[in-house]
C-alpha cells in the first residue's frame, strides 16, 4: 500500500469535486524546541477563540479573558466564537474545520482525553516552550502535567479536572427499606439496592447504567471502564495495548446483563438522543435512585435546590467486586488547545495564560463543579468553603485514568457496541466480549489488542 | 445555404454529430446548465470524493488524518466481513418494506381511494382527512421525529401517559421493546401524504365513462376497482413505489431522532451506519465505503425507475 502525503491526497480529492471541505492542511508544526515564543515582542493581530457551551457558565469568563488580553495588548483583537451546542456536536464540526483548514480557530476548548488523536492528526501545537516560560506552570501538580503530556510534549492546558461519583437518592433508598447511611461494600450491593427500589417504588427508576451508542462517552467513562476496573481487570495495559477479552470484561458485561434483564436500568438509554440529560434530571428530582456520573453534574442539581440536593443526593466512590478499595475514574477535564494552523500562536497562548489564572480557575470550578487543576486555586477561600468541591478534589487521590490514546474514538465505538448488544439482549456477555475483541482488532489493529 | 456543398460534405461521424446536437439544442442546453452545474457541485463531486476516499484509510483524527493511505478495496472487504453491516442491511430492508412498500404505498393508495370516493360524494370528511395527512407531510422531518418521541416516551409520552393509563394498562417501553415497528409507524405517518397525492392525481385522470359502462354491465365496486381502477393506476403506482423506496432507503433524521439506531443496532439503517462510522468513530474511509454501497443500491433503484418509466412512456 502506498503512502500519500495529506497535501497530495487532499489535492486529488479537491480535484474530484469536493471543493468546499478539502483545502490542504499543513503538516504538523515543528518541534516545540524550535522557534521560541516571541513573548518579548509586543503582541499584535487577531485570534479566534472557539468553544462549546450549553450551560451558560463559561461565556463570562471567556469574555473577561478576551477583554483582559485586548486591554493589556493594545491593537490586538480576540474574537470569541461561542457554539451553544453539546461537546458531542461540537467535536465533529471542529474536526471538519481542522481537517479542511477552513475557518480554523486559533484556540479551542475540548476534553483532554482527545490529546492523543488530535496530536497525531497534526491539528494542535505543542506548548512546551510556552509552559516552560510560564511561572504559573509550577502550580500544576506533576500528575496533571503528566496527563497533559503525550509523546513527550505538553499539548493542552486543563483547568478543571474530571471526577465521577456513584450518586444515590437517600430518600428513594430509604423508601425502599435501605439504611439512611447506605454504603455499598461491594458491587453487588448496588444491584441489590436497585432491585429493592424496583420492588417498592413503581414511579422511581432504580438505576441508570449507560450502554450503547446513544450514551456516547458515558458508556465508556461512566459504566464499562469503571466496571472492568471494579472486577479487577484492565481495559488497557501499561504498554498501551487494549484488552479485548478477559475475565473482568466478561464479568462487566454480565453485570450489564443482570441490570438490564432485571429491568433495573431504563432501556430508553439505548434509544434516546443524549440520554444523560434525562438521567441527570431524573436523579435530580428523585425519579431515579442510582447513577454513576460526572462530578460536574452535582452543580446542576445544587443550583436548582441547594438544600434539597445536600439532603437527598449522596455521592460515593465506585465499589469493587469483593469489597476492595473503592475508586473513581479521573480525567483531564476540558482543556485549552492552540491549533497548529494558528497564525498567531503567541497571542493564542496569551489568551490561554490569561484565562488560567488562579482566581478564574477557582471561580469557574465553583460554578461548574470540578476539582481545580491549579493547586493554588484550591486555596481560594470560596473554593475551600464548598464541601462537595473539597471532596471532589480529594477523590482524585483514588482516581484511575485512561491514557490519551490516539484511537480512543474507535475504541469508544467498540465499547458502545459491546455494551449495547448485551443491554438489549442481542448477545450473551461471552459473545459480546468475543465480538468486542474482534471489533477492537478491526478498528485499531490486531497488534494493539491482547486477550487476558 | 449552399445545398450542393451540404450534399458533398463527408458523412457525419466521430464527435461532429454530438457537437451538432448540442449546437442545434443550445437553448435547451443553456437551460439545463445551471441545474447540471449544481448537481455536479453538490452531488457528482461529493460522490466521486466519497468513492475515492472509500479506497483510503482517511480519518478525522489520529495518524490517518495526517497521513491517509491508499488501501485499495480493503474497506469493502472489511465491510463484507462486518457482521454489523449485514444486520444494518437487514434493518434497512425491513424498514423499506414495512415503511415504504406496505405502509406508505398501501396506506397512501387506500387513503387516496377513500378521499376520492368522499370527494365524488362531496363529503367534507374527505377534505379534512386530506388536510390532516398533508399536515404530517409539511412538518419538517426533525419536528415529526420529536412529535413521535413525545408519543413514545416511556414516562411522559402520550401513548403511555394518556392512552394506556386511561385503560389502566401498564406503560410500554415502545422504543426499547418495539424499536423497528415504532420507527416504521412514525415514518409511515410522515410520508404517506406523498403517495396519497400521487394516487389522487392519477385517480382524477381515469375517465368516468369507464365506470359508467362497468356499472351498466353490472360490475360491483370490487370488480370496478380490480378491472378498471387498478390497471389504470399501475404505471404511476410503479413509479411511486420506486420513488418512495429510494427516499426511504436513505432515511436518516426520523430514526436518528427516535432511536439513534438503537437499542443496540436494532434500528441502525445504512444511512445512519455511514454517519456513525464517519462522524462518531471518525473513520471517513470506512464510512465512505458504506456510503458508496448505499449509493450503488440507490443507483440500481434509479435505473429500475428509469427503465420502468421509459417502458411506460
Amino acid at each position: 500500500m502506498s503512502t500519500y502525503s495529506r497535501r497530495k491526497f487532499l489535492k486529488v480529492a479537491a480535484a474530484t469535486g469536493l471543493v468546499v471541505a478539502c483545502a490542504p492542511a499543513a503538516s504538523p508544526s515543528a518541534s516545540p524546541s524550535g522557534a521560541a515564543p516571541s513573548q518579548a515582542k509586543g503582541l499584535t493581530g487577531t485570534i479566534t477563540v472557539s468553544y462549546p457551551d450549553e450551560l451558560g457558565v463559561k461565556p463570562k469568563y471567556v469574555d473577561q479573558a478576551a477583554q483582559a488580553v485586548q486591554t493589556k495588548n493594545s491593537g490586538t483583537t480576540v474574537k470569541v466564537d461561542l457554539q451553544k451546542i453539546s461537546d458531542d456536536l461540537y467535536y465533529p464540526k471542529l474536526l471538519l474545520a481542522l481537517q479542511s483548514g477552513a475557518d480554523v480557530p486559533d484556540v479551542f476548548h475540548f476534553g483532554g482525553d482527545s490529546i492523543g488523536e488530535l496530536a497525531d492528526a497534526g491539528y494542535i501545537e505543542p506548548l512546551d516552550t510556552y509552559v516552560n516560560a510560564w511561572a504559573d506552570w509550577s502550580q500544576y501538580p506533576a500528575s496533571i502535567k503528566q496527563g497533559a503530556t503525550y509523546k513527550g510534549h505538553v499539548w493542552a492546558i486543563p483547568y478543571g479536572m474530571d471526577t465521577r461519583w456513584l450518586y444515590f437518592r437517600r430518600d428513594d433508598l430509604q423508601k425502599a427499606g435501605l439504611a439512611a447511611d447506605w454504603m455499598p461494600t461491594k458491587l453487588a450491593d448496588v444491584v441489590t439496592a436497585a432491585a429493592a427500589v424496583k420492588s417498592k417504588e413503581a414511579n422511581v427508576q432504580p438505576y441508570a447504567l449507560y450502554a450503547g451508542a446513544a450514551a456516547s462517552d458515558g458508556a465508556r467513562d461512566h459504566a464499562f471502564v469503571p466496571l472492568v476496573w471494579a472486577y479487577g481487570g484492565d481495559v488497557v495495559t501499561s504498554d498501551g495495548k487494549w484488552v479485548g477479552n478477559s475475565a473482568a470484561i466478561r464479568k462487566a458485561l454480565t453485570y450489564y446483563q443482570t441490570v438490564y434483564t432485571q429491568g433495573l436500568s431504563p432501556k430508553e438509554i439505548l434509544t434516546s438522543t443524549k440520554p444523560w440529560t434525562a438521567m441527570r434530571a431524573k436523579l435530580g428530582d428523585g425519579s431515579l435512585a442510582l447513577l454513576f456520573e460526572g462530578g460536574w453534574v452535582y452543580g446542576g442539581w445544587a443550583s436548582k435546590d441547594q438544600a434539597g440536593t445536600q439532603k437527598n443526593v449522596g455521592y460515593i466512590l465506585h465499589p469493587t467486586e469483593n469489597g476492595g478499595p473503592s475508586f473513581t475514574i479521573g480525567g483531564l477535564g476540558t482543556c485549552w488547545y492552540i491549533t497548529a494552523k494558528s497564525k498567531n500562536k503567541d497571542l493564542a497562548w496569551e489568551f490561554i495564560k490569561t484565562w488560567n489564572n488562579k482566581d478564574t480557575v477557582a471561580k469557574i470550578n465553583i460554578e461548574d463543579p470540578h476539582p481545580v487543576a491549579r493547586s493554588d486555586s484550591a486555596d481560594v477561600a470560596e473554593f475551600k468553603a464548598q464541601q462537595y468541591l473539597v471532596d471532589s478534589t480529594k477523590s482524585l487521590e483514588k482516581a484511575k485514568f485512561l491514557p490519551p490514546d490516539p484511537n480512543l474514538s474507535k475504541i469508544t465505538t467498540a465499547i458502545q457496541k459491546a455494551t449495547g448488544r448485551v443491554a438489549n439482549g442481542d448477545s450473551s456477555p461471552d459473545d459480546a466480549a468475543k465480538q468486542y475483541s474482534a471489533d477492537l482488532k478491526q478498528a485499531i489493529g490486531a497488534d494493539k489488542v491482547i486477550e487476558q | 445555404m449552399d445545398r450542393g456543398a451540404e450534399a458533398s460534405a463527408p458523412p457525419l461521424r466521430g464527435p461532429a454529430y454530438p457537437l451538432n446536437v448540442v449546437g442545434r439544442n443550445s437553448t435547451y442546453v443553456a437551460g439545463v446548465m445551471p441545474a447540471a452545474a449544481l448537481l455536479a457541485l453538490f452531488f457528482v463531486g461529493p460522490a466521486l470524493w466519497a468513492l475515492y476516499s472509500s479506497l483510503t484509510n482517511l480519518a478525522l483524527v489520529g495518524i490517518d488524518a495526517a497521513n491517509p493511505r491508499f488501501v485499495g478495496i480493503d474497506n469493502y472487504t472489511r465491510l463484507l466481513a462486518d457482521p454489523d453491516f449485514w444486520t444494518v442491511i437487514r434493518n434497512s430492508v425491513t424498514f423499506v418494506v414495512g415503511s415504504a412498500v406496505i405502509g406508505q404505498f398501501g396506506l397512501g393508495l387506500g387513503l387516496a381511494l377513500l378521499i376520492d370516493h368522499a370527494e365524488h360524494r362531496r363529503w367534507w370528511l374527505g377534505t379534512l382527512a386530506y388536510g390532516a395527512v398533508l399536515l404530517a407531510w409539511v412538518n419538517p422531518t426533525l419536528i415529526a421525529g420529536f412529535l413521535w418521541v413525545a408519543m413514545y416516551d416511556f414516562f411522559f409520552g402520550s401513548l403511555n401517559h394518556v392512552f394506556l393509563s386511561s385503560l389502566g394498562a401498564s406503560p410500554v417501553d415502545w422504543l426499547g421493546s418495539f424499536p423497528m415497528p415504532a420507527v416504521i409507524v412514525a415514518n409511515i405517518w410522515r410520508g404517506t401524504a406523498f403517495t396519497m397525492i400521487i394516487f389522487l392525481g392519477a385517480l382524477k385522470t381515469i375517465p368516468p365513462d369507464i365506470y359508467e359502462a362497468a356499472r351498466i354491465d353490472g360490475a360491483n365496486a370490487w370488480r370496478r376497482f380490480w378491472d378498471h381502477t387498478l390497471p389504470s393506476l399501475r404505471p404511476i403506482a410503479a413509479l411511486a413505489l420506486l420513488s418512495i423506496t429510494m427516499s426511504t432507503f436513505g432515511t436518516f433524521i426520523v430514526i436518528q431522532t427516535l432511536t439513534n439506531g438503537g437499542p443496540g443496532i436494532n434500528t441502525e439503517v445504512i444511512a445512519l451506519y455511514a454517519f456513525h462510522t464517519a462522524f462518531k468513530s471518525f473513520s471517513i474511509g470506512y464510512g465512505s465505503a458504506i456510503a458508496v454501497v448505499m449509493l450503488a443500491l440507490n443507483f440500481a433503484f434509479a435505473i429500475l425507475y428509469l427503465r420502468w418509466s421509459r417502458a411506460r412512456a
